[in-house]
Formats: structure tokens, C-alpha cells, sequence
């Protein structure tokens, strides 16, 4: 059943055959032809499955997939919307990145995101009478310092009493959404509403568009500004150079003199205030009022976008500006060929599962081997 | 009158407690078998979630409540399957294959449902009937006990078997100190000439039925409708229910009554239309969670193995 290394030479030499064979064999570090080629290989495998999925709505897979390729770019305004849509997924793919690097396991950008988004709409209705730039700064600041304290929870709880980020992190992720929830029922909710909604921000607040038409926000340009700064962080600075230490091994990152603790609560905060930069991007941006749905998951969807643009700034923006198109071709697909908008989560979760087995083929290379004797 | 009130009140706070608890302990039961054979699973959430969307479909299908109970296992099972291919047999890192699949169990349940069923909205949810209550002769009639332990869904008893059972299993049975040792010494088993992957399989595959049967409980029992999402993080309360239970059957009962507790009380104080923030007290188990974490720290029995892919051979 196993295709460890050792299989694999055992069925070898069983077979006393002779002649030239090639077999797989596990390659020392992986290859870098075989990173960039597994994305496109399970890129192609979750396309086959997606297509699979799409045939069994009915609909014409062909013109199914061509109503999404005009919905994500087919004119400049679709081209802008999918930067629209792809501006939450950059912020919580960077935070994951972040983490994922130091082999934190941040599941909490949901959380986080939730926090900026708090916190942006807290400065937006209390910080008034100052100019709108500076409004929007403290906007951003806050919501940075929001995600970071609820990220910081979890390294603090990790770095002190060793409990598992992976479980904090889920479980911050529900008391924020129970305290938000609460909230919005009671002391944040729009009293002119009985929806479960705070009132709209006062205009001050609101992020500036980018476009002169169209939804493209400021929150696009802060998500640039922030991939290269994280990029800058993880190969510029002594901190991202013992973040990635501790990924690679923490055992001789903790013997090479680094701070464990203090650099797991770092992971933590600053992974989770660039969550909470996307909540405040989406409510400053785009919502200008939190309700329960100004988020779809991004925090999840952080984690598939983290894996498939590598763990890197800018493969990070590519996934998310991807899966931006898809999210907003498939608005265009449902119109014209009923093909439910949620075909969208579900490729972004066969995405993952097979990229996570073509990553397997990376780690392992084809050789020749020649009969000894 | 005053003190029938408050008998009834408490009865039905703790026979709510026990039905809440169900499909959590199959949920944690299953970990926790999973755990000790050294794989830390993180797909319950999406397991569940699959086993309670098939679970309701083929019901509505078929109009027969165990078949969708039977689908909701398999479909567990196969989640089951696939994770333990992932973890076992390509050696992906645990974490992300248990996050991958729970996201790939949100988005196909999602898509799924609104392909099954076309036009529905929150007025119009399809529905079955859930499975009926049923009382236990001669224990149904003890009084309080009676109705709080012996009138519940079947499954309900199930679930409670259960904990003696995997506890006889994995402490008074030799399949069981195989896979205890796995979770410890991987190697220990390997070297005897066992397999640790056919176990290990086993073990994931076992734990991927119970969260599906924890999860057809929720629309089968429970709720009697589908929407997406409606696992609502019981998945996860049952992971931190197995850490919380020191990764034993009889503390992991403990915990999932516990939560069953809190859910209970909430939803009996807001039948009786008291105004409480009961969102606040929702959230009571996800920090108490947290706070065990904190507490267990030095106590902790969890695997020495867990979530360490298991090679025959150190990779060179």
C-alpha cells in the first residue's frame, strides 16, 4: 500500500531482472522544476473534476466555463472586480504565509480577519472630526493592532504554556464570532434595522476608490504594499530569517541562539494583523457597515491560497488574484448557465487535495537504475 | 407548582445535554482511536459535515432514515480513506491534509445541495422526519433518570455503548495495544513484523465512519433539514474534546456532556424567553477549551507519536 523508498527498491530486487529499469527514488530537498509544475498539474486535475462537477449541474461545461472566463475578465470592469474580489484573499494568503513559514499553524485568520474588521468599524464610527486620511490611517492601524493582539493570544498561550496554536486558533475563531454576534444583536446593531447589522460608517471612514468606476478600493493597493513587505520581512530582515529557521527546524533554531518563544508570538501577530487588514479592508472598503456575511471564509481560503502560490509573496498574489476570478466568474456563470456560484469552494478544496498529492512527485525523481552485476 | 416547574425545567436541561453530547462523542470517539494510533486528524468538522449532507440527502431520497445513516458512515468512511491515503501513504503534513479536507468537504457540500436542491431558500428548506425518541421499557420509567438517560434517539445509545466499548478495545484487547504502541513507538510495531499502515488505516478509516455517523445524527435526529455549515464547529469541540479528555473514553464523555450542558442550557433559557446573551454563553466552551489547554500543560497523555508521519526508512 505504501510507496515509501524502501517499497519501492524491495519490489527491485525481487525481480532479478536484468535489463535497464527506471524507478522512483526519494530526490534530497525538492525539485524546483517539480514546485511550479505539481501547482499546474493540480491545477489541470482540479479543472477535470470541476469540469466533471459543472456537467453534473446540466449545464454545458464549454460555455459554463466561457460565462466565467467573461464574468472574471471579460472588459476592464470585470478585470477590476476580480482585483476586488482578490484583495481579502491576498491579505489572509500573506498571513498565512507568514505563519505556514515558521511552521505555525495559523487556522485563525478567520478570527483575525473579524478582529480588523471590528476594529476598523470601531475607529470609523468613534474617531470623527479628524481628516479622512488620517481617519483611514488609525482605521488601518487599529485593525493591525486588533488582529495582532488576537493572533498574539495564541503564540502567548503557545510560547508560555505550550498549547497547540492549531486549536487556539479555531477556538478564537468561534468566541470572536459569538462576541461579534452579540454585538450586532445588541449594543453595535443599527437601530433603525432589525437585521443582525451595525449602522453604515460615517463617508470620512471609507477606504478611497482606486477606479473611477467600479469597486477597486484602497484595500487592493495596501494588499501590493503589504506582499512586498512581507517579502521583505521573510529574506530581508534577522526576524523572517529565524521565522524561516524555525519552519526548517526548530530544534537548531532554538541551538543557533534564537528566541523561540518571542519569535512564535511574533509569527502569531504579525500573521494576524495582515489577516485583519483583509476585515478592515472589506468593511472600509467595500461594506462600510459588518454584518455576519462580509466575510466568506477568507480566512480558509487564506490557507489554500498560502499553499498554492508556495509560501511566497508573489506566488501568493497570483493564487489570490486566481481564485478572485473565479469567485467573480462564477457570479457570471450561475446567471447564464445556473451552475451554482458555490462550484467555486468546492474547486478551491480539490485544488488543495491535489496539489498537496502532486507535491508528493517532488519529493522524489525518476532515475535509471543500471543491474549491478 | 413552583418546584414542577423546576423539575421539569432540569430534566429537560439535562436530557437536552445528553442529546446535544451525541454526535460530538462520535465525533471525539473516533479521534481519539485516531489519535492513538499517532495520526491527529483535523477533517472531523468536514467529516461530519459530509455524513450529516449525505445523511439527510438519502433519507430525503429514500425516505428511509437508516439508509441515510448507512450513507453517512461510508461517506465518513471514504473521507476517512482519503486522509488516511494522504497522511499514511504520501506522508503530507497532517495538518494541511485535515484542513484540506475539511475544506473540500464545506465546498462540495455547499455546491452539492444547492444542485440536489434547486430554488430553496430559507423559507422553504426541504425537510424529513427525524428519528423518534425511544423509551427503553421498565429504565424509561424511573423517574428523572428515566427520562433524562432512557428516552433518547437510538443513535444517543449508541454513542453511549460506545464509550465502554473503545475503552474495552484499546485497553483489554491486543489490536488495541498495537495501535496505543503506534501512537507511541511506531517503530516497536514495525519491528514485530506488524503493519503500521494497514493499522493506522484502520484507525483514520474507523474515525472518519464515527464522524460521519456524529454527523447524520445532526440532520437525522436533530435538526430533520440541511444547510450548509450545519456542523457549526462540533467537529472541532470534539478534537479539543480529546485533548481536554487527557485522550481517555471516560474524561472524553465527561467533556462532551459538559459542552452538551452549556448548549442545553442556553437553548432551555431561551425557550423559557429569558434575555440572557446566550451567544456569550455559546462561546463558554470554546474558551473553556482554550483554558484546559492551558491548564493541561506537564499533564497532558497525549501520544508521543501524534501527528508524526511514520517512515520505514529515515528519508535521506
Amino acid at each position: 500500500m505504501t510507496a515509501t523508498p524502501n517499497d519501492s527498491a524491495v519490489a527491485d530486487s525481487q525481480v532479478g531482472d536484468r535489463s535497464t529499469r527506471w524507478r522512483f527514488e526519494p530526490r534530497i530537498g525538492t525539485s524546483r522544476w517539480w514546485q511550479v509544475a505539481s501547482i499546474f498539474l493540480a491545477l489541470l486535475a482540479a479543472f477535470a473534476v470541476s469540469s466533471l462537477l459543472i456537467a453534473s449541474a446540466g449545464a454545458n461545461v464549454l460555455e459554463a466555463l466561457q460565462a466565467m472566463g467573461r464574468g472574471a475578465f471579460g472588459s476592464w470592469s470585470a478585470a477590476a472586480e476580480t482585483l476586488v474580489q482578490s484583495t481579502p484573499l491576498i491579505f489572509t494568503g500573506l498571513a498565512v504565509t507568514v505563519a505556514f513559514r515558521g511552521r505555525i499553524w495559523n487556522i485563525g485568520a478567520e478570527g483575525q480577519f473579524w478582529a480588523g474588521a471590528m476594529a476598523a468599524h470601531w475607529v470609523a464610527t468613534n474617531v470623527t472630526g479628524l481628516p479622512a486620511p488620517i481617519i483611514i490611517a488609525v482605521t488601518i492601524i487599529a485593525a493591525f493592532a486588533a488582529g495582532m493582539i488576537w493572533g498574539g493570544i495564541a503564540g502567548l498561550l503557545k510560547a508560555r504554556y505550550g498549547a497547540s496554536e492549531i486549536i487556539v486558533t479555531v477556538m478564537l475563531n468561534f468566541i470572536i464570532l459569538f462576541t461579534l454576534s452579540f454585538l450586532l444583536s445588541d449594543a453595535w446593531q443599527d437601530p433603525t434595522s432589525h437585521f443582525y447589522q451595525t449602522a453604515a460608517t460615517p463617508e470620512a471612514s471609507n477606504f478611497p476608490r482606486l477606479l473611477a468606476k467600479g469597486r477597486l478600493h484602497l484595500g487592493f493597493a495596501l494588499a501590493l504594499v503589504v506582499a512586498a513587505l512581507v517579502y521583505v520581512l521573510l529574506w530581508m530582515t534577522t526576524l523572517g530569517y529565524e521565522i524561516r529557521a524555525l519552519g526548517i527546524n526548530p530544534v537548531a533554531a532554538r541551538y543557533k541562539g534564537i528566541n523561540v518563544a518571542t519569535t512564535t508570538i511574533l509569527i502569531l501577530a504579525i500573521s494576524g494583523g495582515i489577516a485583519a487588514l483583509a476585515g478592515a479592508g472589506e468593511l472600509a472598503g467595500l461594506h462600510h457597515r459588518l454584518r455576519l456575511d462580509i466575510s466568506t471564509g477568507y480566512g480558509f481560503t487564506g490557507i489554500i491560497i498560502a499553499m498554492l502560490g508556495r509560501l511566497h509573496p508573489a506566488g501568493v498574489l497570483l493564487a489570490a488574484i486566481f481564485f478572485g476570478a473565479l469567485v467573480n466568474g462564477a457570479l457570471g456563470m450561475q446567471i447564464s448557465t445556473g451552475v451554482p456560484v458555490a462550484l467555486v469552494q468546492a474547486i478551491q478544496g480539490i485544488t488543495l487535495l491535489f496539489l498537496l498529492t502532486a507535491d508528493v512527485l517532488a519529493r522524489y525523481r525518476l532515475t535509471r537504475v543500471r543491474p549491478d552485476g | 407548582m413552583d418546584s414542577l416547574l423546576q423539575a421539569t425545567f432540569i430534566v429537560g436541561l439535562l436530557a437536552g445535554m445528553v442529546r446535544i453530547a451525541a454526535p460530538i462523542l462520535f465525533g471525539a470517539l473516533g479521534e481519539l482511536v485516531v489519535e492513538r494510533a499517532g495520526v491527529l486528524n483535523l477533517s472531523i468538522e468536514g467529516t461530519m459535515l459530509m455524513g450529516a449532507f449525505v445523511g439527510f440527502l438519502i433519507t430525503y431520497q429514500s425516505g428511509e432514515l437508516w439508509y441515510g445513516v448507512l450513507g453517512a458512515m461510508v461517506a465518513g468512511g471514504i473521507l476517512g480513506l482519503l486522509m488516511a491515503f494522504l497522511a499514511c501513504t504520501l506522508k503530507v503534513d497532517q495538518v494541511v491534509s485535515g484542513l484540506a479536507i475539511n475544506l473540500l468537504s464545506s465546498g462540495l457540500t455547499f455546491y452539492l445541495f444547492r444542485l440536489a436542491f434547486k430554488n430553496v431558500g430559507s423559507q422553504n428548506l426541504p425537510s424529513i422526519s427525524t428519528f423518534d425518541v425511544v423509551k427503553i421499557p421498565l429504565l424509561g420509567d424511573i423517574p428523572f433518570v428515566g427520562e433524562i438517560l432512557f428516552s433518547q434517539h437510538i443513535l444517543t445509545y449508541v454513542a453511549l455503548i460506545l464509550v465502554p466499548s473503545i475503552s474495552f478495545i484499546l485497553y483489554r484487547t491486543k489490536f488495541g495495544l498495537e495501535l496505543r504502541s503506534i501512537g507511541e513507538n511506531p517503530r516497536a510495531i514495525d519491528m514485530r513484523g506488524l503493519s503500521v499502515t494497514r493499522r493506522q488505516y484502520l484507525a483514520v478509516v474507523f474515525g472518519g465512519v464515527m464522524s460521519g455517523l456524529g454527523g447524520s445524527f445532526l440532520t437525522l435526529a436533530s435538526a430533520g433539514l440541511f444547510v450548509p455549515e450545519i456542523s457549526g464547529g462540533r467537529g472541532w469541540i470534539a478534537l479539543a474534546i480529546v485533548i481536554f479528555g487527557n485522550w481517555r473514553p471516560s474524561l472524553i464523555l465527561l467533556g462532551a456532556l459538559f459542552f452538551g450542558l452549556i448548549d442545553s442550557f442556553q437553548l432551555s433559557l431561551q425557550a423559557v424567553g429569558v434575555k440572557m446573551p446566550y451567544q456569550l454563553l455559546l462561546a463558554m466552551p470554546y474558551i473553556l477549551t482554550i483554558v484546559a489547554l492551558v491548564l493541561n500543560r506537564g499533564r497532558s497523555q497525549g501520544p508521543l507519536a501524534l501527528g508524526r508521519p511514520y517512515y520505514r526508512e529515515e528519508r535521506t
